[in-house]
């Protein structure tokens, strides 16, 4: 016990003395909530810019007016048709809405009244967005203007307690993301103390192997810990994502996690000889994870053939479980499927580890 | 005198090379015992497993009167073992890692001690990484010494140092040795096998060809004494072994040896000789043989081929 407690205080002290590792441990995950916050942050509130040109002054266009005023996604702008049009040429209008001379005359004489929209198909936006809320717009007026009483009110109810925002749905996943470069990353230092003897000459002392392993264990699961603890912190401070589950199941999860990921590394660090291979190992291991795991967006929006991959990867169960405790995400499966696949991963590749890695 | 190390029938081999075959040697108490060999002659196999970092295929190791394969933490702790790793814990201090090395070991010299010893006063709050070649030279010295060991081993303790910190070295060896501690080392150096070792194990292809002390080796293989110079021609050798006194001749790089039991016969032989043909000859002494010839006789190429 003593000596593995004295091999856990060297391995802080190294740790806490590298300011690469500190920043990669602590400073990177931050970074990424941060940039990824600000990115997602302007899209909580969904406006569109429309230009509005009134060649109509009639009673019918004035109501039209007045009810495109009354859309809250919409930050009207009213003025002449060809400013108009050259500003959504600029991009500075999402689209532009053109009420005709004749619009109320046509109406008064029972007609149907034209009005043209004018956008651009390249943005996508326009067309998945602002095409439906104007059709919405329209037959509000044609309501208020027919007088005809609605039958249907929709009344709007989620599913949550609380609106999913973007960087909700994102810390979690850059926690479980932090878990797996902490656990893959050891590898490297493994395989870095073999080539460079440390293993050979901590070998020559009576110092048990399985001492030397469970101080490094114990020393990442510290760390990870603390990542979780800090993520969790300044995702609160900064963006108010909340904590919503339970801290020890939360902790056990982390500790799931870590345990997985570690063993994983250390089954890459049976395989692979030097230094100069092992990065692109681990490289070409984690990025898939990172992007295909639904860490950073729902699985959803992958392509169904994607679907086997990122079903088979450990990071899509972590992500799931860190993501369902904290914000109460709508669960991808159940945590138990969740802490079973985890668990297979990590004894699976232990045993590979155990099995095939070299000292020397 | 007693073994504190005996070797008997050692055999290691990777694949199809074989690194050690058939080693058998024994090293008394209190004796340095170097094993000297070019690199790859399977010094460092035979090191290893005598240490319990490697497992023989075959053969008998006992350290101390115990069995390498029945005892290997309790040998560990026993003996220390020098061993050149530059990135052991690179930001803890010296002192931190001799703490926390001798805490490996049921007893420990102090570190203030051992810092004291090999002469790392003034860098003893360093990070490893921060020290210069010689001081890490040192460390691993002083780790080595940090269970207070019976026997110490030294793997190439001194490759790749600089005259003066292989110096430091010799000493802290030596000091070693004083303090009463049985010394194997292995070495392509011919200077440290002769200046440092009381006997010497000559191995080459993972086997041993000769054991002896220095003297009795040189003394065994040569009664001669080598002369040598630069020739500015190829020159048969024929022709030199003619010499009156000469016994073997041997040409590398332009550089001529020449053996002989009779050194002024010889020399004023090959003065005739170099007048008469018009040859010069530069760069010319004498010395007396050294492990480096008892080598070159043995297996017939030098010792950092």
């Amino acid at each position: 016990m003593k000596v593995l407690s004295n091999l856990l205080i060297a391995n802080i002290k190294q740790f806490v003395r590298e300011r690469a590792a500190l920043f990669w441990s602590f400073a990177f995950p931050l970074i990424f909530i941060l940039m990824f916050g600000a990115v997602f942050s302007g899209t909580d509130d969904i406006s569109f810019s429309v230009g509005l040109v009134m060649e109509d002054d009639s009673p019918s266009a004035q109501t039209l007016s007045t009810v495109l005023g009354q859309v809250t996604a919409f930050e009207l702008s009213t003025g002449e048709k060809d400013s108009e049009l050259q500003a959504l040429n600029d991009g500075d209008r999402g689209a532009v809405i053109v009420v005709p001379a004749d619009f109320g005359e046509t109406i008064s004489q029972g007609g149907k009244g034209n009005i043209d929209v004018y956008y651009d198909p390249a943005k996508s936006s326009s067309q998945q967005a602002l095409l439906p809320i104007i059709r919405q717009v329209l037959n509000e007026f044609d309501r208020i203007v027919g007088q005809a009483p609605s039958l249907v009110q929709l009344n709007e109810k989620t599913l949550q307690t609380r609106d999913m925002r973007a960087i909700d749905y994102l810390v979690p996943g850059i926690l479980a993301m932090a878990m797996m470069q902490l656990g893959l990353f050891a590898a490297e230092l493994l395989v870095m103390d073999r080539e460079n003897r440390v293993l050979k000459r901590l070998g020559a002392t009576p110092l048990r192997r399985s001492t030397l392993i469970g101080s490094a264990v114990i020393f990442r699961l510290i760390i990870a810990l603390g990542q979780a603890a800090l993520i969790i912190i300044v995702a609160r401070l900064v963006f108010d994502v909340p904590m919503m589950g339970n801290w020890l199941f939360l902790a056990g999860m982390v500790i799931l996690g870590t345990l997985t990921f570690l063993s994983l590394g250390y089954m890459i660090s049976a395989f692979v000889r030097t230094q100069e291979a092992v990065m692109p190992l681990i490289m070409a291991i984690q990025f898939p994870m990172m992007f295909l795991s639904g860490i950073f967006f729902p699985i959803e929006f992958m392509p169904g053939f994607m679907r086997p991959i990122v079903e088979a990867m450990p990071l899509t169960y972590l992500g799931d479980s860190l993501r369902q405790i904290m914000v109460d995400a709508a669960p991808l499966h159940d945590h138990w499927v969740n802490v079973g696949v985890l668990g297979g991963w990590f004894v699976v590749s232990l045993v590979v580890a155990v099995r095939f890695f070299k000292w020397e | 005198m007693s073994a504190v190390l005996e070797v008997q029938n050692l055999r290691k081999t990777y694949g199809d090379i074989k690194a050690v075959s058939d080693v058998s040697f024994v090293v008394e108490q209190g004796e340095i015992f170097g094993m000297l060999g070019p690199n790859g002659a399977g010094k460092t196999t035979t090191m290893e497993i005598v240490e319990g970092l490697r497992i023989a295929d075959s053969g008998n190791v006992r350290v101390l009167g115990m069995d390498i394969k029945q005892r290997p933490r309790r040998i560990k702790a026993s003996i220390g073992v020098q061993l050149q790793t530059t990135s052991l814990y690179p930001r803890l201090t010296v002192r931190e890692v001799l703490d926390l090395f001798g805490s490996f070991f049921p007893r420990a010299v102090p570190s203030g001690e051992l810092i004291k010893l090999v002469g790392l006063e003034d860098s003893s709050n360093k990070f490893c990484k921060n020290l210069s070649g010689g001081q890490q030279q040192r460390l691993s010295v002083a780790l080595a010494l940090v269970n207070d060991p019976q026997i110490l081993f030294f793997d190439e303790p001194t490759a790749g140092l600089d005259p003066q910190a292989r110096h430091n070295i010799w000493d802290v060896i030596r000091l070693a040795k004083e303090k009463g501690k049985t010394v194997f080392l292995t070495t392509h150096y011919m200077e440290e096998a002769e200046r440092l070792c009381d006997r010497v194990a000559i191995i080459d292809h993972g086997e041993i060809i000769a054991t002896d002390s220095p003297e009795k080796l040189i003394e065994q293989y040569f009664k001669e004494e080598a002369i040598e110079f630069q020739l500015d021609r190829p020159l048969a050798g024929e022709v030199l072994r003619q010499l009156a006194g000469a016994t073997n001749v041997v040409t590398e790089n332009g550089k001529v040896t020449v053996y002989s039991n009779a050194v002024p016969a010889t020399i004023s032989a090959l003065m005739e000789m170099a007048r008469q043909m018009g040859m010069k000859l530069t760069d010319l002494y004498v010395r007396r043989a050294t492990l480096e010839d008892v080598f070159l006789k043995l297996t017939g190429r030098r010792i950092r081929d």
